[in-house]
């Protein structure tokens, strides 16, 4: 440790006496990491005291993530130790949550908050053990988080009860910032660029923070490419560089310029780039418009030439290239492409391979793709184009029928590249086509984009890897989403690259695009009172044309028979808050109802006890399509054939009764308000509670994100469980209504309901992607659906165009919530 | 040993082969249980299930797409489509081609909507196709008020009921139609892309495959195919009523995983879906013959589809991690071989 580190301790222990008798927080020591053949970290020795705040710095690469992850026990080193406070630890024992135990947060750079949900729910979900499940719970939380927001970031002005998802990226970062500082027993943070979409503002509000937190003892490992700011607040930097430990010291000792020199100077060009050949004047792409404004000119990149898209991650280098490949889209304006583009994915899983495919399957599609679709396909014209491509490529022909997903990480990135080969495209985009590959594969790849370009195709390159851009005969360096310098031929120098993505990335991405949507939000609103309105708008034809209706008795005539309706959409919403559909809880209901009728009524006990059987099996199935990850839709299906199934086996045609305590409990009145109406308030107000418990707060954060839930510590199985078994009491609840109400069963008296709770809850303003319930809404569709019988008898429109005026009802609003869409609270 | 190892190889390409096994087993015990099966009444069970062949090809195209796609609408378009053959070919065979001409494009037209709402609009297939049943079973009602009266066309009724020397001329058909299939998932473009599309969607808009066209083919040719079952079934039974399509959504679901068609996508088997038609049918027939209750076949076939599911949710879940460990790995991956570019001495 440097002095530096020590003077910190000092005045920590002026704050802590205990601190400075302690030993490190956290101390790494000899973590080397491979990957194969490559090292993402070479013997890297780190040790973190109280107080300390380490500047973390690096190039695209240099295996800060990878390191970080290791301190955080999301993946275990190759070799090397870990010890916290002075206790070794095995590896073996070694996860995110004994790390979190042991007091260490992360913030990630790509957030884990459930945009669904609230801030304050959003602390809960991280700290849930001393909420219990007092009322006042979300108070507690609430205050917390005003708190805790405000000792990071005074005067933020974020409303602890609003949606994450309706905050900006800046007031996102801010919140996980706060929630991460506000953990009870927390010892060491790690912010992983924390600072990359705050701006300047907050960012010196974050650096105080951390000033004054450090004093008491906190630790701190701040990772950001903004350097100064790293000089500013470390007490202490670490360069990394290659896996290794470049340089580690006073931060009073260091500045941008040796830190910029530190991270990427003088690095041994991969690859000598050739004569610049930009042999022809014909323009295949032409960049103009904002995008260029910086540079003063338009940019053309003809035939023969490599250009390369270079810049801190995430500076708009991946959007150019979507932009370039599909630029007919309206919000890409600016760019213009005159021949047609093939796309080399380096994200092999998610945008290159087709996992079932042999490699020549994967190959041949990229010539496939551009034929006519009722042409034949023939093995031998495929294998030999591919085998052309895959032997400029060295890749082994023999491996042509071996599945894609047998082959290493260089072979599989050679086949999309064969693939884009044959498809013969005068333009090749490349998103950073080498990460993951080995060192041979790479300098091949580097020979043949130089004979594709030479050979007549404009190549465009992004790269992650700032040494590869010496490769290229020009290089745009991005920033914050603009081109800011253009570098050709002999000025393309690592130093000048780094230089130039680093001096622009002042703070200046911030403030993003906040109410352009004023019209869309409106609508989105119009939408979402729609279940509302129809309600109101059916009952006041209704009235209007037959004023009996208005009256206690005719209101409960009408609405009776929407609550069996209201208890199944109430079961079905809770399904889809976990993004998944029950095609079987009519046909439950159903059963239920055939089960009351008939063994509850003739020998109570066995009746009960099949209910309760009934029930398992119904949370059961929750748990076999969580556990297996089969979807529910299909799985439901089936069920409800069984359901059905056993229904006619006890009960083959109508009948049964009702037991009288059934019929009393949803027969009673009181006069001069309808019984339905309370009784569905009942339910409606049920729900909502069970939504505002913890319980609902964690099915939901569920529904959003279950990655970031399993993060926090919850168990996914455990909650499709307990959500199935809430849907399969309401959906009992509706089974034995049926019964209450017709004073007999039929097993298929539910199944109509099915679809039905499905549109209601859409309707009612639910997301099929999860996570999104709103119980009232989804009440008021399911009155709505079950009236639209009655209106049109009061129209007299014939009952035929019930379900038509359904499904219309459906299509329309779903049209609407597609075209008024919040594309931003997707995921 | 080793045959038995190839077997499983060849058997994982060719997952219809269980289906067919499954058939045989059947097919054999009941012959032995009942003394009298012979291969007369199994040609009996091949004629319900072609009708089951053709919708469950559909649905499988459907399927295919990827994304848990499913067409919901089968079950209302049959009915429809019978409904419709009943009006329009009024039992003369001077209108037989009419009535083919309506079937198709009562299926185009169905499809069309189907796949301006699940490509167009990006609404979930399920309910997409939800809403549309609920439209079509508005016009069924409709159209049994207006039907003039169950008559048939003599011509139609033999091509639903007929035999060529024994064999019925329905299973001729849909043999023929699964060999069409196999054919065009095989070895045309076509069905290259629709596997491609259900694999990997992100990866096949970027190999230059236009999606939402693909998508919406599938879309049209499952309720082209419903119509026009529904048409045949129709004749078949000598009419029509509502709900006559009902049964056959479940089923046509069945009929595809249980054939190996992969319920994620990017993977089908049209003689997969044959044989699974024929085994779902056969298990309906040995039940009537064990003489179990109606119920209790319900329940069997639920059965059956989720156990099915379960075991093969083994295969997708192996898919599954495979790519969740490559997105785990992400990061460092880039990081390491980043690294190592400048890292390795030359």
């Amino acid at each position: 440790m440097s002095q530096l580190a020590v003077a910190a301790q000092d005045s920590a222990a002026t704050a802590a006496p205990a601190a400075s008798a302690r030993p490190a927080v956290v101390a790494l020591s000899g973590i080397t990491k491979s990957f194969g053949p490559t090292l993402a970290n070479a013997g890297i020795d780190l040790s973190v005291d109280a107080g300390d705040v380490i500047g973390l710095v690096g190039g695209n690469g240099a295996g800060k993530s990878t390191l970080m992850r290791i301190l955080c026990g999301a993946m275990w080193p190759t070799l090397g130790s870990i010890s916290f406070a002075g206790e070794e630890m095995a590896f073996a024992n070694s996860d995110t949550g004994e790390a979190q135990r042991r007091g260490i947060r992360m913030v990630h750079q790509e957030l884990s908050l459930c945009a669904n949900l609230s801030v304050a729910e959003n602390f809960f979900l991280e700290t849930p053990s001393d909420s219990a499940s007092r009322p006042g719970w979300r108070a507690l939380y609430r205050a917390r988080a005003r708190a805790a927001l405000d000792a990071v970031f005074p005067g933020n002005g974020i409303d602890a009860d609003a949606e994450v998802g309706h905050l900006t990226i800046a007031e996102r970062q801010m919140v996980e910032i706060a929630r991460a500082a506000a953990t009870p027993g927390v010892k060491l943070i790690v912010l992983d660029e924390p600072t990359s979409s705050l701006d300047l503002d907050r960012s010196k509000q974050l650096r105080a923070f951390i000033r004054e937190r450090a004093k008491a003892g906190l630790a701190f490992i701040f990772i950001s490419h903004k350097l100064h700011e790293i000089i500013d607040i470390a007490s202490e930097v670490v360069v990394l560089r290659n896996g290794r430990t470049a340089w580690q010291g006073h931060a009073a000792d260091a500045s941008i310029g040796k830190l910029v020199q530190l991270m990427g100077g003088n690095a041994d060009p991969v690859h000598q780039h050739a004569v610049t050949a930009a042999s022809s004047q014909d323009v295949l792409v032409r960049l103009c418009g904002p995008l260029t404004a910086e540079l003063g000119h338009d940019i053309d990149i003809v035939r023969g030439e490599i250009v390369g898209l270079a810049g801190l991650e995430g500076s708009g280098q991946k959007e150019l290239l979507h932009a370039i490949f599909k630029p007919e889209r309206k919000q890409h304006a600016g760019v213009s492409r005159g021949a047609e583009a093939g796309f080399i994915a380096g994200d092999r899983q998610k945008e290159g391979v087709f996992p079932l495919w042999s490699v020549l399957g994967n190959i041949s599609i990229g010539a496939l793709a551009r034929r006519p679709a009722l042409a034949v396909v023939s093995d031998r014209a495929n294998r030999d184009t591919a085998s052309h491509a895959a032997s400029r490529l060295r890749l082994d022909e023999k491996r042509f029928q071996s599945s894609i997903t047998e082959l290493s990480g260089g072979n599989q990135q050679k086949a999309l590249v064969a693939r884009a080969l044959v498809a013969d495209t005068p333009v090749i985009l490349l998103d950073d086509p080498t990460r993951g590959v080995d060192i041979a594969t790479k300098q091949d790849f580097y020979r043949l984009c130089n004979e594709v370009a030479r050979g007549g195709r404009a190549l465009i390159w992004h790269t992650t890897e700032d040494a590869e851009l010496l490769a290229c005969d020009r290089v745009l360096v991005f920033s914050g989403g603009r081109i800011v310098k253009e570098l050709a031929g002999e000025a393309i120098t690592e130093q000048a690259i780094v230089g130039a993505s680093f001096a622009q990335s002042a703070d200046r991405q911030a403030s993003a695009a906040k109410d352009r949507t004023a019209m869309a939000r409106f609508g989105r609103r119009l939408v979402n009172s729609a279940p509302f309105i129809g309600l109101a708008a059916v009952l006041a034809i209704m009235i209007a044309i037959n004023p009996a209706v208005a009256s206690t008795f005719g209101l409960d005539l009408l609405l009776m028979p929407a609550l069996s309706l209201v208890l199944v959409t109430a079961a079905q919403m809770f399904i889809v808050g976990g993004s998944e559909i029950d095609l079987g809880v009519g046909a439950f209901a159903g059963l239920v109802s055939v089960l009351s009728a008939t063994l509850l009524y003739d020998q109570p006990w066995l009746g009960a006890l099949a209910l309760v059987a009934a029930l398992a099996a119904y949370a059961g199935l929750g748990g076999v399509i969580q556990a297996r990850k089969i979807p529910a839709i299909v799985v439901t299906l089936g069920a409800s054939f069984i359901w059905v199934g056993i229904g006619y086996a006890l009960q083959p045609t109508p009948g049964g009764a009702s037991p009288e305590w059934l019929s009393t409990l949803f027969g009673w009145s009181i006069g001069f308000m309808p019984t339905s109406i309370i009784l569905i308030a009942a339910v409606a107000l049920i729900v909502l509670v069970i939504d505002r418990l913890p319980l609902g707060v964690v099915l939901r954060g569920f529904g959003n994100n279950p990655a970031a839930m399993i993060r926090s510590g919850w168990s996914p199985t455990r909650y499709a469980l307990v959500r199935y078994l809430i849907a399969g009491l309401f959906a009992g609840a509706a089974g034995l209504s049926l019964t209450a109400i017709n004073t007999a069963s039929d097993i298929n008296s539910g199944n109509s309901y099915t679809l039905l709770s499905v549109a209601a809850v859409v309707m009612g303003g639910c997301s099929l992607l999860g996570g999104i319930i709103s119980p009232i809404g989804a009440v008021a569709g399911a009155v709505t659906l079950s009236l639209i019988g009655a209106l049109l008898g009061t129209l007299s429109v014939s009952s035929d165009y019930n379900a038509a005026t359904q499904g219309l009802i459906l299509i329309a609003l779903l049209t609407l919530r597609s075209l008024t869409a919040d594309r931003r609270s997707e995921p | 040993m080793s045959a038995f190892a190839g077997f499983g190889i060849w058997a994982q390409r060719n997952r219809w082969i269980w289906s067919a096994i499954g058939v045989l087993i059947l097919w054999l015990v009941l012959s032995v249980v009942t003394n009298r099966f012979s291969l007369s009444s199994l040609s009996g069970v091949i004629l319900s299930a072609s009708f089951l062949t053709v919708v469950g090809i559909g649905q499988m195209f459907v399927v295919t797409t990827g994304r848990g796609n499913i067409d919901l609408s089968v079950a209302s378009v049959i009915t429809l489509s019978a409904f419709v053959a009943l009006l329009t070919i009024k039992g003369q065979d001077a209108n037989l081609a009419i009535g083919v001409l309506a079937a198709i494009l009562l299926g185009l037209a169905v499809g069309t909507l189907n796949s301006l709402l699940v490509v167009g609009l990006g609404i979930p297939a399920i309910i997409a196709t939800l809403a549309t049943g609920y439209v079509l079973a508005t016009a069924t009602l409709l159209s049994n008020k207006a039907i003039p009266g169950f008559i048939v066309s003599p011509a139609l009724k033999e091509l639903a009921t007929g035999r060529i020397s024994g064999v019925p001329i329905m299973a001729i058909i849909a043999i023929l139609g699964v060999a069409a299939t196999g054919f065009v998932l095989r070895y045309t473009i076509f069905g290259q892309l629709l596997s491609a599309v259900g694999q990997n969607r992100a990866a096949a808009r970027l190999a230059g495959i236009r999606n939402g066209r693909v998508i919406a083919s599938a879309f049209i040719i499952s309720s082209v195919l419903a119509s026009l079952d529904g048409l045949l079934l129709g004749a078949y039974i000598g009419g029509a009523f509502l709900e006559m399509g009902q049964p056959y959504l479940l089923q046509s679901i069945a009929a595809v995983v249980l054939g190996g068609t992969l319920i994620f996508g990017g993977s089908a088997t049209a003689l997969g879906t044959l044989f699974a038609s024929i085994l779902l049918v056969l298990i309906v027939t040995t039940m009537q013959i064990i003489g179990l209750p109606p119920g209790a076949q319900d329940i069997v076939q639920g059965v059956v589809v989720i156990l099915v599911l379960a075991l093969a949710g083994r295969q997708a879940l192996a898919r599954r991690a495979f790519v969740e460990i490559a997105d785990g790995d992400h990061d460092a991956t880039a990081d390491a071989e980043a690294s190592a570019a400048t890292a390795q001495p030359k």
